[in-house]
């Protein structure tokens, strides 16, 4: 009886499949295929929204040079920025200028308190930093950016006036503005790799009878440094990329100051303050999204920078 | 030694294995992770109604075997599965195979107990609602008759919309099983499902496989080999990837025919 | 140098920088607030604001903020949520999941008037909708997408893997098992992250100087028609918001009191930004806690 059994449903790849209902067969759809689509529709979106992005900015910022006949050199080395002037000078020199030096004065000032800041954190008070400070610095990395412009125009622009000369607004006050803006950024980023830093490599250095210091400044900030560049470039990015805090309290004067108390422009203060006032279509206008079209290019090199070093940190 | 304390409350009910059904016959089944070759040309016959164990050191490919049945290894990116499943005349491991609906059929319990953070009702019904079922007289009747045939029907009759992390460990476990058994699955696949509980639920789960048997496939991974002896029909023995030896449990356990298996069920290594 | 003077005196340095922080952060925070508070009451926050004459409030400027905050959440939320359940589940390790990770990146770390700019070309011209509600809450949508896109990723990434298997083995398809089991084992990070993106969105101004405008019509609170166009849920009207506003009185504002104005709607500003903190944190912990408790 039992090797009837046996003979009677010994399985073989040859018989006919009795269990159809696991097979998809011919009128098998995807139970999941309407959310899939709705997905897949907006990872599409996303991707076709960057792209659309960059390349209208992309091609409207070329369109000065292409059809109004800008000269490229002319705005890379002319000192001059006067649209309105007969003939029109578009050189964007002071304004490369002002970026750059705003972005440098910010970072300067922010780095090293931001750094001393984030070692304290992660360092010496770890419970007070993790439990008070974190938050805090979270917090405030979403203060409004026109809250710290605001600041500035009452604060720190009257103090410069009347500490240091000049009109008060200029280089200074937008370094400062920016420096205190990107504080708390710098600082979560710069604490998050001081924290990432594996223990076992302090207790080492402590272990051969290390000071804190010298296992901070030996074994934790080389370790970490890949990371930190990383939080003061993204300092930098953020710094170059603002808008209306800086328009606010650096005097919007598209020159090279001689000093750190004169105003002076930038290439996002220059957008804000004429985009909107210049005719669409016109050379002035056009001129301005060039100024874009050079933002974006600085962002995408932030970014490329930022991609490099977090690669550099994954290989090694 | 404790086989041949078993031996006499086994001999009475025990049939013979080998006259039985074969419900999954896996035909050098290959299994790698990548470059990692998990599972080497595997072939056995799973009896219909019967309980087989998987023994084998730690690392020798015992859950991916078990996994392979009813495809988990899909949801790891670089897993490849190859050879043959054959369940009702089909391969498993064929690619017009239809996974959800063979999941439901083959039921699967984890290690450790992983009951989702809802109510228990819910935690049972999650299969069901999304098999499409809907209505509440059949979600109750399924939930009463799961949770009876898991032995928790009594302890959590009067608290069902309560949360199913509010059961113990051991609970939680039999409350997975519930789960899994709500489907009414014709095979169902355990992956050490006693490793992380007590003695006392270790020894109630057990029965209730005991008694489960009768309708459902049952394959175990265990690393207790009391257990193995215990409840396994058939048992076999895993290293390294390959299936060094597989047959009744009490010869396996009595008369190994390999000295690796010889050695690891006398506990020398593993 | 003694080691230990040495390590004494960096230890002095650093606990100065944190003071420093502190100190400039928190003065900061109790300037704006104290400052501007003295200039809320109820007069500035439901009275019209005024174009050369002082006393001005700032109904529409608030309005407008919640209005397109709501907007921005209604598109940015849903579609954000998608491209992180797209990026955590559905992607494959291959070139397009690369690329779609950059362009996240990009539009992550692109400065906002760059969206504005881009919003102004493709919103405000292309389309022709002009400066209004609509064109700055796509714009502000753009900008806020890929913290929706990491929070849900992350959130989704955290839940144990065990839950997921154990829905699978169910029978439970892909999406059923997203639906189910991981969004909700995700919803309370994703809920803070969404929170705190909310007081980000409430916040920006650069974006939308060129998209949704420096005025607003005058608004009538009795006309619900959308279509109409002094209605305030007309998507097509220009909307000053705001932290827009703070910008634009201090700016190119004519009116004697801009000062005031800015304090007041700054103070308005930070506090809102500050109770959607303090929401997001207390609703985390309260769901956290709801759910690995009892
Ligand atoms: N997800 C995975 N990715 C890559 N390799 C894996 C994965 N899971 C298991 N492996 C490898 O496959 C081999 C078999 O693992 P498996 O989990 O099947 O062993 P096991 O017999 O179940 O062990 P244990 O008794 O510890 O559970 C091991 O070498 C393991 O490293
Ligand atoms: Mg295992």
């Amino acid at each position: 009886m039992a090797s009837e059994r046996n003979e009677l449903t010994m399985p073989s790849t040859g018989r006919a499949a009795r269990a159809q209902h696991l097979l998809k067969g011919k009128t098998w759809s995807d139970r999941d295929l309407k959310a899939k689509i709705f997905i897949f529709s907006a990872a599409l979106l996303i991707m076709a929204a960057t792209v659309a992005l960059t390349v209208f900015l992309i091609v409207k910022g070329l369109h000065s040079f292409l059809i109004d006949g800008i000269s490229v050199i002319e705005m890379f080395v002319a000192g001059e920025w006067n649209p309105n002037a007969n003939p029109p000078s578009f050189g964007a020199l002071p304004l490369l200028f002002g970026s750059f030096a705003v972005t440098l004065l910010s970072v300067a000032i922010a780095t090293p308190i931001a750094l001393g800041t984030a070692i304290f954190m992660t360092e010496i008070a770890k419970k007070r930093g993790q439990k008070l400070m974190r938050p805090v610095m979270e917090l405030l990395v979403g203060i409004p950016s026109v809250v710290y412009g605001f600041i500035g125009l009452t604060v720190i622009v009257p103090f410069i006036r009347d500490h240091l000369g000049g009109i008060g607004f200029g280089l200074l006050a937008a370094g400062i503005v920016l420096g205190i803006m990107i504080l708390p950024t710098v600082t979560t980023v710069a604490a998050d790799a001081f924290q990432s830093v594996p223990n076992h490599l302090r207790e080492a250095s402590l272990a051969l009878g290390a000071t804190r210091w010298q296992t901070i400044y030996r074994v934790v900030v080389p370790a970490a440094l890949p990371s930190v560049l990383t939080a003061v470039i993204l300092g930098m990015a953020r710094a170059f990329g603002e808008a209306l805090a800086v328009q606010m309290v650096i005097g919007n004067t598209a020159q090279i100051p001689h000093s750190l108390t004169e105003p002076a422009a930038t290439l996002t203060t220059m957008i804000t303050s004429s985009l909107g006032e210049t005719t669409y279509g016109s050379l002035q206008n056009d001129a301005l999204w060039s100024l874009g079209l050079i933002l974006l290019a600085m962002s995408y090199l932030f970014i490329l920078v930022i991609r490099f070093l977090s690669y550099r940190r994954r290989s090694s | 030694m404790y086989v041949l304390t078993l031996e006499k409350e086994k001999r009475i009910v025990q049939p013979n294995p080998e006259a039985m059904e074969t419900e999954l016959k896996v035909n050098n089944l290959n299994v790698f992770y990548g470059s990692n070759h998990a599972v080497k040309n595997v072939s056995m016959e799973i009896k219909k109604h019967a309980i087989t164990a998987l023994i084998g050191p730690s690392g020798c490919g015992k859950s991916t075997f078990l996994r392979s049945i009813n495809r988990m290894n899909d949801l790891i990116p670089g897993a490849v599965c190859k050879g043959e499943i054959l369940y009702e005349g089909i391969n498993l491991l064929d690619a017009s195979v239809d996974v959800v609906s063979l999941r439901k059929e083959i039921g699967m319990l984890f290690q450790k107990p992983n009951p989702f953070p809802k109510s228990i009702f819910d935690n049972v019904t999650h299969g069901l609602k999304c098999a499409g079922i809907r209505k509440k007289d059949v979600l109750e009747n399924a939930v009463e008759e799961s949770l009876k045939l898991a032995g928790l029907w009594d302890e959590t009759k009067d608290r069902l919309k309560h949360s199913a992390l509010s059961l113990s460990g051991g609970q939680q476990q039999r409350l997975c099983l519930a789960r899994a058994l709500a489907m009414k699955p014709k095979v169902l696949l355990l992956d050490e499902p006693t490793s992380a509980l007590d003695p006392v639920s270790t020894a109630k789960i057990e029965e209730l496989l005991m008694s489960l048997k009768k309708r459902i496939t049952i394959v175990i991974v265990t690393h207790n080999m009391q257990q193995a002896a215990r409840i396994a029909d058939q048992t076999a023995f895993f290293y390294e990837g390959t299936l060094v030896e597989f047959g009744n449990t009490r010869d396996l356990f009595e008369n190994p025919t390999h000295t690796r298996t010889k050695s690891y069920i006398s506990g020398q290594f593993g | 140098m003694n080691a230990k003077v040495t390590d004494r005196l960096a230890t002095l340095c650093f606990i100065l920088c944190a003071a420093i922080t502190a100190g400039t952060l928190f003065s900061l925070l109790g300037y704006i607030v104290f400052q501007g508070v003295s200039h809320i009451d109820w007069h500035f926050l439901t009275a019209d604001a005024s174009t050369f004459q002082a006393g001005g409030g700032i109904k529409n400027q608030l309005w407008n903020s919640f209005y397109m905050l709501l907007m921005t959440m209604f598109f940015s939320v849903p579609l954000g949520i998608a491209g992180g359940i797209y990026l955590a589940e559905y992607a494959r390790p291959n070139k397009i999941t690369a690329f779609l990770r950059s362009c996240v990146e990009v539009l992550a770390s692109l400065p906002s008037i760059i969206v504005g700019m881009f919003g102004m070309l493709l919103f405000v011209n292309t389309f022709h909708w002009g400066y209004s509600v609509l064109s700055g809450a796509l714009a502000l949508t753009i900008f806020n997408l890929p913290v929706i896109i990491r929070v849900t990723e992350d959130a989704l990434a955290a839940v144990a893997r065990d839950q997921k298997e154990a829905s699978f083995a169910l029978g439970a398809t892909h999406w059923q098992t997203i639906r189910t089991v991981l969004l909700p084992a995700a919803f309370p990070g994703l809920l803070t992250g969404i929170i705190l993106s909310v007081g980000r969105v409430f916040g920006e101004s650069a974006a939308l100087l060129f998209t949704a405008g420096l005025s607003t019509p005058n608004l009538n609170f009795g006309d619900w028609n959308p279509m109409s166009p002094q209605s305030p849920i007309n998507p097509f009207r220009s909307a000053e918001t705001l932290s827009v506003h703070i910008w634009a009185v201090n700016t190119n504002g004519i009116i004697p009191d801009a000062k005031i104005v800015a304090a007041g709607s700054s103070a308005v500003l930070v506090i809102v930004v500050l109770l959607f903190n303090i929401i997001a944190r207390l609703v985390g912990a309260l769901i956290e806690k709801r759910w690995s408790g009892k």
